[in-house]
């Protein structure tokens, strides 16, 4: 028998750290001594104990002293956490601090790896010992139970130690780049501390700074612990560096792709970079594509699908800027359209664009003009990014409900549609020729199949259920924006109030550009719907000829006191006119008996009703020493000519001899007076000014008024036309309540509909109605009381 | 003060000189056009008969052409005859 305390001291020699002994690397150990432990041990049978009891012991120093010693550098103690969860984000900060931190992690980095290399050791030395094969798991036992141990313990705020140190990192990598994209302000850059190492130029320690980063990540790499450890905050920080590249390369430049520049970016540097990390320091020319780990491999797969992600998501939130750019802006669209292929953003998309367009363009700030143009590019920009339509009927739905909301719209529209000069809405309307003419429609659907797309999936059927999806597809930017009513008759009508404005302000006998749109908006909306626009501008032509025939014709008698020309519409095709009345002076009125004798002998059968109200008189003024020549709406040169027998009218008077209404009359005078003609002496009371005043001085100022007032429509107001169309349920609506005493709104609308079905189809919403209903209980002719309407008695 | 008059343009609706407003064939307005004329006018005429009914004159014409032996005025029954001014 041997000594024990002699074997256990040899043992103790070979296996340090049984008497918790760990740092130190070890002592080579004689062969003698271990012969001699060999075979004691052997003689007393403990091996197999003493395996267990040195696994035992390697697993409790692991978890109790060398783990809990390395987290400690990384424990909040110095009260230095907070600020380097600030410095992260923001690595240009001062350097001073980040670099501590960055040693801390070296240093633990080198301690820890120091004690696992003497844990390692110890394995071949049992190995050794026992002269027989252990099991194949123990030697990566001790690995594991690191591993485990480590995340048992982790801290909260160790990643942020990990990010700074990769940071550190990464910005060394990227020095060269940096360097090489500021190389043209190089006069100012050597004021500039070191882009890498944050000290100044003349003190870098980049080249320091990198062999030591080098070192530690091979020591991690040896302990297999760079995935474990370093993986997401690795990926945190890629992920950093990804969106500050993209908002710092791409934001705001719509008119180039960025993409495939984002991708070799991603390959040449943080590819590079990664497999620097993963693989043991090499140049980077070492590095080729067999040799590149696993982990980098899906690394890259994660990171370029999160560089979709993260650029579509920064072309989305700019893409309110993109639609009113394009078509300047489709390559920032086909990159985007690129990056939904990969990632599912609709939603995304839909939701932003949707808010985006409801903070920009849906408020009462912004004119519908403005609005409608907004319209049409998102139209366009949506129908280049998914040619499906749907994304588009789903973002511009709250567009159409707002505009719907404005009583401008459809007059916005049409004055875009038949205005001078290039808008939207004239252009497509003019393509429409080439559209109707160029191709069939169905022809073009079957011959480009090779480009037809599915509908997406997942969207709300309701969408697709108002609309069809072939008709979403097929539907132009004019349908679009007519669709905005859901029914073209309303446009039409609105396009045929406004044509009549024209024409009746015009009224210079000059239809081709008006004839030309018309034959432009037959093609799109059909003859019918456009029938008496058609009829108004033949009435314009006729006109024409039939005044040259009785210019010609009249030189047989006196000669007129001026020349009339009319305008002679077919009443019934226009648009009513509003109910403004005026009484001409009796020489004037016989003048125009003169021209309605000359018309009913060239049209037999026919005559004229003349609507004195509307036109325009050339008048010339001798006041004083001054002579005025005027073009002036017949109202005002009633006036005016009446002045001339009399200096002063009282307004009643007036009003009275030429039937306006004395509020009207007033407002006309004003026009007068504006001119400086005529003054009020005393209220109610105007009289004429023969001598010029200071007031001409104002002309330039006040005429822009009465310009104003001329643009006045000679057409009843869209309410008033209303009304008369209401008014022929009337007789309905008695014999209604007369049968059925009393009703609610809704049942009269009901019944009304069944009627208007077979009536001409005349279209009223409850609303239109009931507006109407309180118009007859004013007039006394209805009795509303309890929800219900009844006859008055 | 004087006020010369140089010229005037006015706007004025035409209508027929008729003892009536609506076509009592088609019941549409005179100024409007028989149900299968576009343009009113000259080009859907007004026809009086020596009754003093007066048409569109397409109505008219179909009317008469059904009426297979007297032809009669729709308004009055009287034989129809043609009033030319």
């Amino acid at each position: 028998m041997c000594d024990l305390n002699a074997l256990w001291l040899d043992v103790l020699k070979i296996f340090p750290i049984l008497s918790g002994e760990i740092t130190s690397p070890l002592e080579t150990v004689e062969d003698e001594v271990f012969e001699n432990v060999y075979r004691h041990l052997e003689s007393l049978g403990t091996i197999t104990t003493l395996t267990s009891i040195l696994s035992l012991e390697i697993e409790s120093t692991i978890r109790n002293i060398l783990v809990p010693k390395f987290w400690k550098h990384f424990t909040p103690t110095e009260n230095e956490t907070p600020k380097v969860k600030l410095d992260i984000p923001v690595n240009t900060a001062a350097f001073s601090d980040p670099n501590a931190l960055f040693f801390t992690f070296i240093y633990a980095i080198d301690e820890l790896y120091n004690s696992y290399e003497c844990l390692e050791l110890i394995k071949p030395r049992l190995l050794y010992l026992n002269k027989k094969p252990l099991s194949a798991s123990s030697l990566e036992n001790t690995q594991k139970t690191l591993h485990n141990a480590l995340l048992a313990q982790l801290p909260p705020s160790f990643n942020n130690f990990v990010g700074d140190f990769y940071s550190v990192h990464f910005r060394l990598f990227t020095k060269d780049l940096t360097l090489s994209v500021n190389a043209l302000d190089s006069e100012v850059f050597t004021d500039l501390p070191c882009a890498g190492c944050n000290f100044d130029l003349d003190q870098c320690c980049c080249q320091k700074l990198t062999e030591m980063v080098t070192a530690t990540n091979v020591k991690l790499l040896k302990m297999g612990l760079i995935d474990r450890l370093a993986g997401s905050a690795l990926t945190a920080l890629i992920k950093l560096k990804i969106k500050e590249h993209i908002n710092d390369t791409c934001v705001g430049i719509f008119d180039r792709s960025h993409l495939k520049q984002l991708e070799t970016w991603i390959n040449d540097v943080v590819m590079t970079w990664l497999t620097s990390i993963f693989t043991e320091w090499k140049s980077k020319d070492d590095i080729s594509q067999e040799n590149i780990p696993q982990s980098v491999q899906s690394f890259k797969v994660k990171l370029t699908y999160f560089m979709y992600e993260t650029f579509a998501q920064n072309v989305i939130s700019q893409f309110f800027s993109i639609i009113i750019d394009y078509p300047d802006s489709s390559p920032a669209i086909d990159d985007l359209k690129i990056c939904m292929e990969k990632i599912d953003m609709r939603v995304y998309l839909t939701e932003s664009l949707r808010s985006s367009l409801e903070a920009r363009i849906l408020h009462p700030g912004v004119n519908t003009m403005d609005i409608l143009t907004g319209y049409v590019a998102a139209i366009k920009a949506i129908r280049h990014l998914d040619n499906t339509g749907v994304i588009l009927e789903i973002v511009t739905a709250p567009i159409k409900e707002y505009l719907r909301k404005r009583n401008d719209t459809v007059r916005r529209v049409v004055t875009g549609l038949t205005e001078e000069g290039p808008t939207d809405l004239s252009e497509e309307l003019a393509k429409g020729e080439f559209i109707k003419y160029g191709k069939d429609a169905g022809n073009n659907e079957y011959s480009n199949w090779e480009n037809w797309e599915p509908d997406p999936f997942g969207i709300d059927p309701n969408v697709l259920e108002l609309n069809n999806s072939k008709v979403i597809r097929s539907a132009d930017i004019i349908s679009m924006v007519v669709d905005i009513y859901g029914s073209k008759e309303l446009f039409m009508v609105e396009y045929r109030n406004l044509m009549a404005d024209r024409l009746l302000s015009q009224l210079d006998f000059n239809s081709e550009k008006e004839i030309r749109n018309l034959e432009l908006l037959k093609i799109r909306f059909g003859e019918s719907l456009l029938h008496s626009c058609e009829v108004m501008l033949k009435d314009v032509t006729d006109s024409k000829r039939i005044n040259a025939h009785i210019h010609g014709d009249e030189n047989s008698d006196e000669s007129p006191l001026f020349d009339i020309s009319s305008l002679i519409i077919s009443a019934q095709f226009w648009p009513s006119f509003n109910k403004e009345s005026l009484q001409l002076p009796v020489e004037l009125e016989n003048e125009f008996k003169k021209f309605t004798k000359a018309y009913e002998s060239y049209k037999g059968n026919r005559t004229l009703n003349w609507r004195t109200v509307t036109g325009r008189v050339n008048i010339v003024i001798e006041i004083g020493d001054r002579v005025l020549e005027m073009t002036v709406p017949p109202t005002q040169a009633v006036i005016i000519y009446h002045f001339q027998n009399k200096n002063e009218w009282s307004l009643e008077e007036l009003s009275s001899l030429i039937k306006v209404p004395p509020s009207a009359l007033r407002r006309r005078i004003s026009f007068w007076q504006n001119h400086g003609l005529i003054a009020e002496i005393e209220p109610g009371v105007f009289g004429l000014l023969e001598k010029e005043t200071e007031k001409t001085q104002f002309d330039d100022v006040n005429i822009t008024d009465a310009d104003e007032e001329d643009l006045e429509s000679a057409m009843a107001s869209a309410s008033d036309q209303r009304e008369e169309e209401l008014q022929v349920f009337w007789s309905y609506i008695v014999g209604m309540l007369t049968n059925l005493d009393c009703m609610p709104i809704d049942r009269i609308h009901q019944m009304l509909k069944l009627f208007a079905s077979h009536s001409g189809g005349v279209e009223f919403t409850q609303d239109e109605l009931k507006h109407f209903l309180q118009r007859k209980v004013r007039e006394h002719k209805l009795l509303f009381s309890g929800g219900v309407y009844q006859l008055a008695k | 003060m004087k006020v010369t008059i140089k010229s005037w343009t006015g706007v004025a609706s035409w209508r027929w000189i008729a003892n009536d407003e609506n076509c009592g064939i088609c019941r549409m307005s005179f100024e409007s056009t028989c149900p299968e004329c576009a343009l009113p006018g000259d080009d859907c005429p007004l026809v009086w008969g020596v009754c003093s009914h007066c048409f569109h004159m397409h109505c008219i014409v179909k009317w008469l052409n059904l009426q297979p032996l007297n032809k009669q005025c729709p308004m009055c029954r009287q034989s129809w005859k043609f009033n030319i001014h």
